[in-house]
This record gives C-alpha cells, structure tokens and sequence, in this order.
C-alpha cells in the first residue's frame, strides 16, 4: 500500500481494540492532590497545639511572629500577636504552642520573659543580646488546662524539677538579705534566698530559701540559720575577733546555717519546713533555751535605766530578759510600784535543775517549783547598775542572807518573785546607818582627852629645852683640846708626805738603781733569745746535727800560684 | 450548528498529529493508529473536558496548601521563621514596597486563579457545546497556554535562594511543604490546558468531550 496512490488517497489506520472503560484514569490525579493536600494542611494543622494568651507588664523586646517560647532553650511556641488587655494595663501576647508542647498550657505554669539582667545573684539572659527576647517557661505539673496566663516579672529563681528543697526561714528582721542572696554552709554556697513574704495580718516575716543538690541534705532537724550579713567584731578577754563571710555576703548579704546542738542532725529535714532564722551565730548556735518561765516583779523604786531586754542574772548566768514593765495597779500603797514582766530560761541553769527535775519529777510547774525552792533559800529580785557610764539596770537574782520571808505561787499564772530594795537603795541606807554610827561618838570626851595631851606635850618640849642647852655647854668645854689634836694631825700628815717623795724618787728617776738593772737584764734577755733563734733556724737546716755535730767548714779553695 | 466551514473530522477524515499523514478510518471502528509513524489518531483529544476538569481539580485541591503553608523558611541565627505566601505579600506591603507587593500578589496568587477560572470557563462551555464567543474563548485558551510557562516563577525565586543561601549559622533557607502545592497547582493547570482539545470550542455534530 503507497500512501501516495490516487486511488487510495487516505490511508486506513491500524485498529486496535478499543479501551471500553468510560472514565479516565486522569481523575486518579485530583484524588491523589486532594488526599495530600489534605494531609499537608491536617498536618501542619495536627502540629500546631493550643493557642494561648500570657498577660505581661510590658512588651519591651517581643515582637508578633517572631518571639519564640522556649522550654529549657527548645523553642516550643511563637508569639502571634501582641495587644493591650482591654483595661489597658497589660499587654497581652497570644502564643501558639507547638503540638508537641501543649502539655504546657496547664494551671501552674509560668510565663516570662527573658531579656539580659544583671543583679546581686549574678548576670543572666546574655545570649538574648544577639537573638532578641524570648519568652522563657517553667512547665508546670498540673493536671488541668489553662489558656490564659499572667506572665512574671521576672525569671522564677527556682525551676521546676531542679535538683534541692526549699525551706522556709522565720524572720524577725530581714536585714540586708534580697532575693538571690547566698546562703553559706561553713562557707560553701549550698542554695540561695528565692523571696520573702511579709503577712499582712501577723507581720510575721518569712524568708524562702533554696537549698541546691546536693546540699539539701545538710539541713536536718538540728540545723540553725543566721544571718551572716556584715563583719561580727567581738572584743574580749581573747583579744579582737573579726568573722565575716564571704566578700559577697558582706556586700549583699546572706545568710549560714550549721548544726545547733543537741537535736537529730542526721535526718534531713523535709521541704517545706520552717526554721527560725536568728541574728547572729552566737544566737543560732547557743543550745536552746526551752520553755520560758515567766515571771513578775514588783519593785518601789525608780526603774531608769531599766529596760525591755534588760538582762536577768543569777550569780552571773543569764537567766532571762526582760519583757515588760509597767505601772501596778489597784494597790493600796501611797508609792507606785512598777511591776517588772520578765521571761526566764530555766533550761540555762543546767545541771541544776536536770537534778531538781530527777529529784522531784517532771511535771508541768516543775520549772516553777525549782524558782520556788530557790526563793525559799532567799532568792530575791534586785535591780542592781550594769553600767556606771550609761547607768543601764539590770535585774540580778541572788540570795539575800537576811531576807524577809516570801513565798513563789507555782500555781499562778504569771508567778510573783519577791524582790529586795535594789543596789542604789541599799547605798542609802548603808549611808543613813553610818551617819547613825557617827552621831554617837563622843566628840567632847575626845576634845578634853586631847587638850591634856597637848599640855603634857607642852612639858615635854620644855624638859628637852634645857637637854640641849646642857649639851652646848659640853661642846664648848672640848673646844681647846680638839684644835691641839687637829695640828698635831697637821704634822704627822706633813712628814707622811716626805716618806712618799723619797720613795718616787728612788723608782722613778733615770738613774734610779732599781730601773737600770732592769734595763740591763732585758738587754741580756734579748741576746738570749737571739741565740736561741740561731740555734732553731740552724737545727731546722740541719737537723742532723743534733746526732752528728755541726760539720766541719768546708775548705777554702786555693788560688793556684801564679807563675811567673 | 454550522459557520459554514468544514471541519475534517465530519468528513470522516483523521490526520495525524506525529507525521502529518490523513487517513480516513473505517467507521465504527476502535482506536485507529497511524499506519507510518504508529501514533494513536484521534479526531479530537479523548475525554478533553474530563482530563481538563480532573487537573483543574487537582490544581483546586493543592491551591489551598499551597497558600496555608509556608513556602519556605529562613533560619538565621535570629531563630527560624516561616513565609507563607500570603505572609510575604503582606510583608512587602507594610514594608512599603506595594509594586512588589503587587508583582508577587499577581504571579502567585492571582494567575492561578485566572487559569483556573478560564480553564473551567473552557471546559464547561466545551462540555455544554456552546457557541457563545469561540473567537474570544479561542484568545483566552491561547492567553492561558502562554501564561503557563511563567507560572513556575515563584518556585524558582525560592530553589534559587535554598541554593544560593547557605551561609551556615548565619543564615539558611530552605523549602517547605508550601511550595510542593504551589508547584503543583503550577504543574496542573498546565496539564489542564494541554488536556484541552481547543478545537471543542468549535463543537461538531458527534463531537463527544
């Protein structure tokens, strides 16, 4: 068959069967598309988690669609979009959070952001200096969900998850301690102050402090906290004691903690727990002082110088401090007596009361029942001066020998300790009595006994009178006889004096026999030696001639004759 | 409905579009092939609307990851950051640069569209065998044909900067899911328009779509 024959001018086309299937398999491609379309977007969908919205101060560094949340430096979440809260104080950032991180969107999670700050617990958040903020999260572990959150101010100063405890330290006074101030065993940094709280209500003041792994387990049930702020300067009998913690305390503050005694130091103590946070080591680590006694005195006497704090003492042992002090009222007497409130420490008398304790029980008042016993034996108050300079009052118990007879009323609540006049008071009285004593000399009988002892004196002088008149009468009758003794002296002296000169003449004169055989024996002395010396030289040359003799000379040469 | 021409597929007349050969095929007969070059004859395109119809869909479903999804990231020591197309658009928009803006809005979001539209528009009247404007609608397909080769712009923009862009920590570009659909929408209304048999815009007596 020629595709150009005219006869055939069209050519038939192969015939191959026919595909019967009305429908293209093209419509397989928009299936396909859409089965992965829906996929990409269901993905990229299924991957973004829960949108939520964090309230903070201030936006300073976010910026929408491209401030990252991170989660232990993972990014986890984007920030959306930023507004202002409807009230206009807060700026309010909505967040989409990865999938993967939506187990963070729960109640106790915290929100904040990180720019680079510097403070007293050192520098953080460098790397934000190149990336820019970023908003940090410390997951939290409840259960239930939460979309709307308020952001902190602040990085949380103790993560969730980070290895230590927390414990809480009540405070009287916070010192110069802040958030992230150090806190020092024997000096080692083991954790740090995370805040403080100050109740509303009581006023009590609580200090929160973290203690770091693998610190946490120094601090037991034993364990005392002082503040270790500032420089401690002790003068005593053992000269100048200076104690400081570490530079950084000084300047910041901080606060120590060690072992008090007594107390179960190998238990840890369990987070949460509260300690007292005391002045000074030498508080925090006094043995404990136990239930206070309190007591009352009622003194009749001016209480200057006496005040709250004030220390009582008995025979030198600090017993307690003074609490109060105030007017009594409803008596009878004329005077106003000020009645003393004071909490004493029976556990700092020792062994003294342990045995009292064993000897008479461990009740309720026993405390008070030793005080009662002690009273008995004449136990008083007394205000005694502590300071002569700044006339500071102490209380001092001691026992008074004399003492009036009073009784300690263990059952009372706040029991009376009787009390003597004070030191001061005393004086005066001891001084009345003097002035008492002096009255009854008899000072008359003393004036006539003393006038006839000056007349007998009067006497006396005169008898010596004529005594020395009857010596000056012997002085002058040995006059003469003295001045022959005194020139008969004069010429024995006189012819002393010849004897002397002779005698220098005969050994010091030139020609004096004495000197010139002197002078002559020396001369013969140093010939002698000379010869000895010729005798050493020639024995050290020839010390054989000490065997042999000295050789002869050897002979002269002759001269040959000469001829003539 | 006649314009009083001839087409030669109602004289029963094949031509083949490999080496130019006419034949006239036995009729009733199944899938003719080309005696000399052994090219399948068609008188029209076979199933043009349904092929048509199928990549337009197929260009529908893609377009809306394509525009859901970013189409690349940057990750620069700044952090990592995603563009959508939309995102960028808007970006060049606030930024001030509203002609690029512009440029970026008609290349990637708006010609798509267009074929998508123009293409269905074809398809549809094909498959009614309308005779409503077939010289405008001829224009339209040839418009559609020559804007398709410029349709890829984006993707190139994006493989040009995942290629040229590697500066290590400094800065990274890489492509994502987004620009897969953008490709394919790309790829498949221009498959569309290949599908489609222009000569259906001139519909004969038999002609089936």
């Amino acid at each position: 068959m020629t595709v150009a024959d005219p006869d055939t001018p069209h050519a038939e086309p192969v015939v191959a069967k026919q595909n019967r299937l009305r429908l293209s398999l093209v419509w397989l491609v928009p299936i396909v598309a859409l089965v992965v379309g829906v996929v990409l977007v269901a993905r990229s969908f299924l991957q973004s988690g829960p949108e939520i919205t964090i309230a903070l101060r201030s936006a300073e560094g976010l910026e929408a669609g491209r401030t990252e949340v991170r989660f232990k430096e993972v990014t986890v979440g984007k920030v959306l979009r930023i507004g202002l809260s409807p009230d206009r104080k807060k700026v309010v950032a909505t967040v989409r959070l990865d999938k993967s991180a939506a187990g963070l969107a729960v109640e106790d999670t915290r929100f904040w952001v990180v720019r680079p700050r510097i403070g007293s617990a050192g520098v953080s958040g460098l790397s934000t200096l190149l990336s820019g903020s970023y908003i940090g999260v410390d997951a939290g572990a409840s259960e239930e969900t939460r979309r709307e959150f308020d952001g902190l101010d602040a990085p949380p100063l103790v993560l969730r998850g980070e290895p230590g405890r927390s414990f809480v330290l009540d405070a009287a006074d916070l010192g110069s301690l802040d958030v992230g101030a150090p806190v020092y065993f024997r000096r080692i940094r083991a954790g740090r102050v995370v805040g403080y709280t100050l109740d509303a209500a009581t006023k009590a003041l609580a200090v929160q402090i973290f203690i770091e792994s693998p610190h946490e387990a120094l601090v037991s049930k034993a364990t005392r906290f002082w503040h270790s702020s500032g420089i401690d300067v002790a003068l005593n009998a053992g000269g100048l004691t200076v104690n400081a913690q570490s530079l950084a305390s000084v300047l910041a503050g901080g606060i120590a903690f060690d072992y008090g005694p007594g107390g179960d130091a190998a238990t840890p103590a369990a987070a949460g727990d509260h300690f007292r946070l005391y002045a000074a080591e030498k508080a925090a680590l006094a043995p404990d002082d136990g239930e206070p006694l309190r007591v009352r005195m009622v003194f009749d006497q001016s209480l200057r110088g006496l005040e709250v704090g004030a220390p009582i003492d008995l025979l030198g042992i600090e017993l307690g401090t003074v609490r109060e002090i105030a007017f009594v009222t409803g008596t009878k007497s004329r005077s106003l007596p000020l009645a003393v409130t004071a909490d004493l420490y029976p556990q700092r008398m020792g062994r003294l009361r342990e045995d009292f304790r064993q000897a008479s029980g461990n009740g309720a008042q026993a405390d008070a029942k030793l005080v009662a016993r002690l009273v008995e034996q004449g136990l008083r108050a007394q205000v005694r001066n502590g300071n002569l300079l700044t006339g500071r009052l102490y209380i001092s118990l001691d026992f008074v020998p004399k003492a009036r007879r009073a009784s300690f009323d263990v059952a009372a609540a706040v029991p009376t300790l009787p009390t003597v006049a004070g030191a001061f008071s005393d004086m005066q009285t001891q001084l009345a009595e003097t002035v008492d004593r002096l009255s009854k000399v008899r000072f008359d009988e003393i004036g006539q006994n003393l006038n006839q002892t000056l007349q007998s004196a009067g006497a006396a002088t005169s008898a010596l009178q004529l005594t020395l008149q009857g010596a000056d009468a012997t002085i002058r009758q040995l006059g003469p006889e003295a001045q022959q003794s005194l020139a008969g002296l004069r010429e024995t002296l006189a012819s002393a004096q010849r004897a002397l000169d002779q005698a220098g003449r005969n050994l010091a004169a030139d020609d004096a026999p004495l000197q010139r055989q002197t002078a002559q024996t020396l001369a013969e002395l140093q010939r002698a030696a000379q010869a000895m010396r010729t005798l050493a030289d020639y024995l050290q040359r020839h010390p054989e001639s000490l065997l042999r003799g000295k050789p002869d000379d050897p002979p002269v040469p002759r001269l040959p004759e000469s001829k003539p | 409905m006649s314009t009083g021409f001839v087409a030669a597929r109602s004289r029963g007349l094949l031509h083949c579009g490999c080496c130019g050969l006419v034949l006239q095929p036995a009729a009733g007969a199944g899938a003719p092939r080309c005696p000399r070059c052994d090219t399948e004859l068609h008188a029209l395109t076979p199933r043009s609307v349904q092929r048509t119809t199928a990549f337009l869909l197929t260009a529908v479903a893609l377009y809306v990851p394509a525009n859901l999804l970013p189409v690349m990231s940057t990750n620069t020591f700044l952090g990592i950051e995603s563009h959508t197309l939309v995102g960028g658009i808007l970006e060049l928009w606030h930024s001030g640069s509203w002609e690029l803006a512009l440029i970026v809005f008609i290349a990637s979001i708006a010609v798509p569209l267009l074929k998508v539209a123009a293409l269905g528009l074809l398809a549809w009247t094909a498959h009614r065998r309308s005779t409503w404007r077939q010289r405008d609608r001829a224009a339209l397909y040839r418009l559609v044909e020559t804007v398709g080769h410029w349709s890829m712009l984006d993707v190139f923009v994006v493989v040009l900067l995942v290629g040229m862009v590697r500066f290590g920590v400094v800065a990274n570009v890489e492509a994502e899911a987004g620009l897969l659909a953008f490709g394919g929408v790309v790829v498949a209304t221009m498959l569309a328009s290949s599908a489609f048999d222009p000569r259906l815009i001139w519909p004969e007596q038999d002609d089936r779509g």
